[in-house]
């Protein structure tokens, strides 16, 4: 698709929202019940907000939610009823940021890969993704570790940047042109001038990200390898707390179970999210657990995010650089602590 | 798109046999005739089996392709939903998805001699494949079944283990841990089995299946006596989920146990990464 670059005044955004929220669910960052950021759905477009630190949720729910029903199942005097279970519903994720933009689209990657999965895809059909492009960078951030920020050259449906009287708005798919189709006439063409100072502010962005603080190059090297010692892992995982927090606050980390809810003839079929720091995840039936020890589980969660094999797989780490992680973590066995750990073949002592 | 990854279909219990105390033999059969017929695996492939409100299991599939209609599954009782599956009696309604995985490779496997090694409930995913190779015996050239239980009570297949004995080309040799009064046979673990055939580790593909720890020193015996690692091979088990490689359950490295296996030869284990 030819790349086209519109912009829109900061006064005429609201028309545009109004117009989103006539044909879809709309989810932006706006302000909790106590004041926190959350994504949360909105009903006018005074809610959404424009200045925020990225919420410690990632907007990952809206398209592979915690518990997602998938099958119903229902017992009947003919026999045993099942019917697949799909959300067709339109959804807008409006100012989403960079990292999250990426997250999404390695998801969809990840379920699009033969045999593809319908139940998360037809979700992510009807979602548009409108990202926000970082000019002001985030406390713990390292998204140009992972190519995934401070703005991005792919993934996004539209990908708007705050140029002060304006906002530019990239379109990089056929569903960001249809987000502005109801409000054409709001937008206009950018000019040289606004695209050229798009490019000023990403170059001040990463000015201000600094160096590369997650140097995922040396780690991926190793872990690839079978070159870092257990004796470090079963270190590491002796600081986890096995909370699981890392996992769910990831917008990257989709791995789940399938559980049958309810009961008395009627049951739902529900995919929820799991994580793979739990000894549960792989322990089976007979109480043969092949990750028994917490370095081991350790092992796989970086394994999966940071190895070659992976990579050369999707395309890209399994780490957008968010840093919800180094928020979340109360055993501080966070993404950049443990890729540290590994290059410097030690952990980190208090 | 696959639209359906998730729906199982329904099949209905045909038959059930006790095999041990703990374990029973299912003949499960679709509830529709398109269902059954577009249910085609290979030998060493598995599904995802449902009782409802109880959820989904991984299940190999014990009986042999080149037998049309109901196909069977053997299952231990070691869990809340395999103690479910065991209430249910004839008739009764479970869901099936699948089948699922790569299965063993039939056609690479003609012209050879064949040696089955296999521990306790390990002998279910080989069955289907021996009964495959029974039922086209010509293609194939010697076979050799090692198989080994705690107990006699606990040997999977009892009357069948004694129609093999007797099979004209096919050499049987079955031990068990600890004997019981009255068991005449062999006593010890199933490595002790090697002794007691020819092995012809040049023209022989050996598949081993059992707990971890009996495939570990079966896998070093054979090793050691002559065997490639290309020509061991084994089907593993993991805890899964979802059968098509995206919940990460039953991942070693890149691999996913589910999609990519459940069967492997020892090279390709030895070499994932983790």
């Amino acid at each position: 698709m030819e790349s086209l670059v519109l912009t829109i005044r900061k006064h005429d955004v609201a028309g545009w929202l109004a117009k989103l929220l006539e044909g879809a669910e709309v989810i932006a960052p706006a302000a909790g019940p106590c004041g926190e950021v959350v994504f949360s759905r909105i009903d006018s477009p005074e809610q959404v907000l424009w200045s925020f630190e990225n919420p410690l949720s990632p907007p990952k729910q809206f398209v592979l939610p915690q518990t997602e029903p998938i099958v119903k199942i229902q017992l009947t005097p003919q026999g045993t009823e099942v019917a697949p279970i799909y959300d067709d519903k339109r959804r807008v994720l409006f100012n989403v940021r960079p990292c999250d933009t990426k997250a999404i689209a390695y998801l969809t990657q990840m379920f699009e890969m033969e045999p593809s999965d319908a139940s998360y895809l037809r979700r992510a059909e009807n979602l548009t993704v409108i990202s926000l492009g970082c000019t002001t960078p985030c406390t713990l951030g390292f998204c140009v570790c992972s190519d995934s920020g401070p703005f991005l050259t792919s993934g996004y449906d539209v990908q708007l940047t705050d140029l002060g009287e304006k906002y530019l708005a990239e379109i990089g798919s056929e569903k960001g042109q249809a987000a502005l189709s109801d409000a054409m006439g709001l937008f206009g063409p950018a000019t040289e001038d606004e695209i050229q100072q798009r490019k000023t502010l990403e170059t001040e962005a990463r000015r201000c990200l600094g160096e590369e603080t997650c140097h995922f190059g040396s780690a991926m090297r190793r872990i690839s390898t079978r070159r870092v010692d257990d004796a470090l892992w079963d270190k590491m995982g002796n600081w986890c707390l096995e909370c699981g927090g890392c996992s769910f606050i990831c917008p990257t980390c989709y791995c789940f179970s399938v559980r049958d809810r309810d009961g008395d003839g009627t049951w739902t079929r529900c995919r929820t999210w799991d994580s793979c720091q739990y000894a549960s995840f792989t322990m089976e039936a007979s109480g043969h657990n092949p990750r028994s020890q917490h370095g081991e589980r350790m092992k796989r969660r970086f394994f999966h995010k940071v190895s070659a094999q992976y990579y050369l797989r999707d395309g890209m780490t399994g780490c957008v650089g968010c840093g919800r992680c180094i928020q979340a973590c109360l055993g501080a066995t966070n993404m950049p602590a443990v890729v540290a750990a590994i290059r410097k073949r030690a952990w980190h002592e208090l | 798109m696959n639209s359906d990854v998730f729906l199982p279909r329904i099949a209905r219990i045909d038959a059930v046999r006790d095999e041990t105390p703990d374990t029973k033999t299912f003949a499960l059969r679709f509830r529709t005739p398109e269902d059954s017929e577009a249910f085609r695996f290979l030998p060493g492939q598995f599904v995802e089996l449902s009782v409802f409100g109880y959820g989904e299991a991984p299940f190999c599939i014990a009986s042999s392709p080149t037998r049309p209609g109901a196909f069977e599954t053997t299952i231990r009782r070691v869990g809340m939903l395999t103690y479910a599956l065991h209430q249910l009696g004839l008739g009764a309604e479970v869901g099936i998805r699948g089948p699922f995985g790569n299965g063993f490779d039939v056609g690479g496997a003609r012209g050879k001699n064949l040696l089955f090694v296999a521990g306790g409930i390990g002998l279910p995913p080989l069955r289907s494949l021996i009964r495959n190779v029974m039922d086209e015996r010509d293609q194939f050239r010697n076979v050799t079944i090692l198989y080994g239980a705690r107990t006699p009570v606990d040997l999977v297949y009892k009357d069948e283990l004694k129609e093999w004995e007797t099979t004209e080309g096919v050499e049987l040799h079955v031990t068990v841990d600890a004997a019981l009064p009255g068991w005449t046979g062999n006593v010890g673990i199933v490595p002790v089995l090697f002794a007691k055939t020819t092995l012809r580790p040049e023209n022989t593909i050996a598949y081993v299946c059992g707990p971890p720890i009996m495939i570990n020193f079966v896998v070093q015996d054979l090793l050691l006596r002559g065997f490639q690692e290309e020509s061991v091979i084994s089907t593993l088990e993991r805890m899964m989920q979802c059968g098509i490689g995206k919940c990460n359950h039953c991942a070693i490295g890149h691999r996913y146990v589910c999609r990519d296996g459940p069967v492997f030869n020892f090279k390709q284990i030895r070499e994932m990464v983790e």
